[in-house]
């Protein structure tokens, strides 16, 4: 049942940590620096990594009444003017998108980003369509009259993510006070030291390679799955790999949808070796967001543009018998869809429309994860997004989960300024680790038994499954309540 | 018998807070809060006996109040002063309080200088630097804490924008260096918080009219002086004209009696018996008969309660039974 709540994928693809260098989490162990300069810069808040979270937490803090009056730095390892300067044609998408739910898009509107964003670059849809690829039971979301009806009926907002993290940098620009530390790798982080005027044995101290050291009231770990300052708090993150991996690419096709242009539909189909799903994007554009198993992954990043067309296409229509067959192939898919096109049954408007192209250089693939942190908060550390948890990207909840945090986060600061707490401290970081902690395991757990459950291919589980999705489908009350789940506007797990 | 004094002990484990360990360094502190004369009764010194309770040496707190601390004291405060600071430690309820004292002090301010939120913008590079959500000016509010032990309110208040200055006193060396070891560890403090070891009749009193303090407070304190009534007489030079004086108190009742006395010394033994002077306790009323006519006003009583689970909690009437806040305006 919970299953359904669960819809879209979620193309949180490229893992930040992949682009931060890997880099040996022992030398951020917590150490005790021994040298006696201690001429750090002194802050009271330092994030480390400027994706979506970091970006948002940095507005949200210097948007906030508050919280304004805060020294707040960021330290991030990419070149952040490239990103601010974020531009393309209307004819090319980033493979690197994320769905917003209306929550979260009310967020970025309240923190002022929403209006810097490009908006002719973000597709809302309106339904979503999922289906089972083995008994094809299906599930149709729309809107149904009477219900949540504001903001237009959006289910949920596609937006690449470089128009999200441009959006913010423009934001933090106009609000000013945020001290930028870009192309800045973090060489080590240590405890301070004690002084004649002060003690910083117990603050994060960050040092840069350029020399620079930042001694930060509270160290915020924006810094991806693999978090150095969570390795430096000493937090353990459990999970496991799903064997898995998410194929992303930005795709052309036949038209702007069945619905036109202002009526876009989200697909995903469950296939026994995970959920495809195509996102729709301005105009004739969607975006692919494809697990599967790594063999496959390797097979479609290499497969030529009309093959791997044609297998994309396949995956919408074709059983997983034919599909299994397809990807045994290592070239000669476009002409095998043909035919076997020619013997499927299927309601061509229940799937997308075809794909016509494939958006050079836009074809990646990215592991699949389940992690969790421990906690989220230490003595001046507090971890979010992706260095918190990462999720199974089937429900595009991702981005989201992270700027849930970033709320949550900014509240109890603002709590602690209000009142004189010192906001570092773990006493004055509870509530965001209570309110935050549980919510996301539960929403994480949904995503993983999903995940889970559509793997199988055959057994017990697939009538029962399909059982559930046909019963959801017939209920147009319970619909609109997994639809509500599903676009942040249910009730908040 | 057993089963319905444990069955009274949840009912009232909202009025507990004199259980909580945490507060006993703090009271430790208090008893030397007077000068010989003020504390020369005989009470006091038992008082000051059983705010320290040590399992492993008991008799060893008995001394003089007005003798220097003896090493053992002084290595004993150190121990649970140690734990002041700790997010779990003994003093976890009392950081928890924190924040509704502020609550309380905000909302006095709030009415005593409604005009002075639209004036006095400062010229802070910040856009937002008027006091924000306030309304209160930056840097305009002076605080005197007295019995401040590890600091957790003179620290807190520091921190507030409003805040000019804030003098916290207490007059046990042990633990006011605690507090300023404490504040060593945020460099914001620096230039906004003073500590002072010494009593409130060492202060000076200040001489023309207008000086004084805006907010001088008194948490965990009252109840603990011998002569409250006299001991209010004292402070009130120190407020301002217009400023406040904050209290928190328990409220002598059977309530109190059960969960601080019988229950937690007596029955559950957490705290060393004769730890509280029930007689002290102070109820709200005769808080109001000590100051009326002298020259207060504005007086506003919150009652608090301690649930498990959810923290503190502002619970309308409960300081007929419990825990609560006072404040009364100097005319």
């Amino acid at each position: 049942m919970a299953s359904n709540r669960a819809l879209l994928a979620s193309p949180r693809f490229v893992c930040r940590s992949c682009s931060r260098q890997a880099r040996s989490s022992s030398s951020y162990r917590r150490s005790y620096a021994t040298t006696s300069s201690p001429s750090h810069d002194i802050y009271d808040v330092v994030c480390i990594g400027g994706g979506p979270a970091g970006l948002s937490l940095l507005t949200a803090l210097r948007a906030n009444p508050t919280t304004s009056r805060l020294r707040v730095a960021l330290i991030e390892a990419q070149d952040l003017s490239k990103t601010a300067s974020f531009s393309l044609p209307p004819t090319q998408f980033s493979n690197r998108c994320s769905s917003l739910t209306p929550t979260t898009a009310q967020f970025l509107n309240t923190i002022g980003a929403w209006p810097h964003m490009k908006r002719s670059r973000i597709q809302e849809f309106h339904e979503m369509q999922v289906w089972d690829g083995v008994t094809d039971a299906r599930i149709e979301f729309d809107w149904q009259p009477g219900s949540y009806a504001s903001q237009g009926n959006v289910i949920a907002y596609m937006a690449e993510n470089l128009n999200i993290t441009s959006g913010l940098l423009r934001r933090i620009k106009e609000l000013g006070g945020v001290d930028v530390f870009d192309n800045s790798r973090v060489e080590k982080i240590t405890f301070g030291e004690e002084t004649e005027d002060f003690d910083l044995r117990e603050w994060p101290v960050v040092h840069l390679q350029s020399g620079k050291s930042l001694a930060a009231r509270l160290l915020v770990g924006a810094d991806g799955a693999n978090s150095p300052v969570r390795a430096f708090a000493g937090i353990e993150s459990r999970g496991w790999d799903y064997g898995r991996h998410g194929v992303v690419a930005t795709l052309e096709l036949e038209g702007d949808g069945w619905g036109g242009e202002y009526r876009k539909t989200a697909y995903q189909r469950f296939l026994p070796t995970g959920p495809v799903a195509m996102l729709p994007l301005p105009g004739n554009y969607a975006t692919l967001v494809w697990s599967t198993t790594p063999a496959n992954a390797a097979l479609l990043k290499k497969l030529a543009p009309k093959d791997l067309i044609a297998l994309i296409n396949a995956a919408f229509r074709l059983s997983p018998v034919d599909l299994a067959y397809m990807h045994t192939q290592s070239t000669g898919q476009d002409d095998e869809l043909a035919w076997r096109t020619q013997h499927t049954h299927f309601d061509p408007e229940a799937v997308p429309q075809m794909v016509v192209g494939v958006q050079e250089g836009s074809v990646a693939s990215f592991p699949l994860k389940f992690r969790h942190a421990d906690t989220y908060i230490g003595e001046r550390i507090a971890l979010v997004g992706d260095a918190a948890h990462t999720v199974h990207p089937l429900a595009g909840q991702g981005l989201n989960q992270g700027q849930g945090d970033i709320q949550s986060l900014v509240k109890t600061i603002e709590y602690a300024v209000a009142h004189g707490q010192d906001l570092g401290t773990q006493m004055s970081l509870e509530s965001y680790n209570s309110e935050r902690y549980a919510a996301n395991h539960v929403l994480m757990g949904v995503c993983d038994k999903l995940h889970k459950l559509y793997s199988v291919e055959s057994g017990p589980l697939i009538p029962l499954r399909s059982l559930g999705l046909k019963a959801a489908n017939a209920l147009g009350p319970l619909k609109s309540f997994f639809m509500e789940q599903a676009s942040g506007r249910g009730l908040r797990v | 018998m057993p089963a319905p004094t444990r069955a009274v002990a949840a009912a009232a484990s909202g009025f507990s807070r004199r259980l909580v360990p945490g507060l006993r360094p703090q009271l430790a502190s208090l008893s030397h809060l007077l000068p010989p004369t003020a504390t020369a009764a005989p009470s006091t010194a038992a008082a000051t006996t059983t705010t320290t309770p040590s399992p492993t040496s008991p008799t060893s707190r008995c001394h003089s109040t007005f003798s220097s601390v003896n090493p053992n004291e002084v290595s004993h405060f150190t121990a649970l002063a140690a734990e002041w600071w700790e997010p779990h430690g003994s003093s976890r309820l009392l950081h928890l309080m924190n924040p509704l004292r502020h609550d309380l002090i905000r909302a006095c301010l709030a009415e005593s200088s409604p005009a002075s939120s639209s004036s006095s913008s400062p010229s802070s590079s910040s856009s937002s630097s008027t006091g924000t959500s306030t309304g209160i000016p930056d840097a305009s509010i002076t605080y005197l804490d007295i019995g401040c032990g590890g600091g957790i309110f003179a620290e807190s208040a520091a921190r507030l924008p409003s805040t000019k200055h804030v003098t916290a006193i207490d007059p046990t060396p042990s633990v006011l260096a605690v507090a300023k070891a404490h504040a060593r560890k945020d460099p914001s403090l620096a230039g906004k918080l003073t500590y002072k070891l010494t009593s409130v009749e060492q202060l000076p009193v200040p001489t023309a009219d207008g000086e004084g303090y805006d907010v001088v407070t008194l948490f965990e304190v009252i109840e603990h002086v011998d002569d409250p009534a006299a001991f209010l007489d004292r402070v009130r030079p120190l407020v301002k004209p217009g400023g406040w004086l904050v209290m928190s108190t328990i409220a002598r009742t059977w309530m109190s009696w059960l969960t601080t006395n019988l229950i937690a010394e007596d029955i559950l033994r957490i705290v060393p018996p004769g730890t509280h002077d029930w007689n002290k306790y102070i109820n709200e009323d005769e808080l109001r008969g000590f100051l009326a006519g002298k020259g207060w006003d504005s007086a506003k009583v919150v009652g608090v309660v301690y649930v498990p689970g959810l923290g503190w909690r502002e619970v309308k009437g409960s300081e007929k039974v419990g825990n609560y806040f006072f404040a009364v305006r100097k005319v």
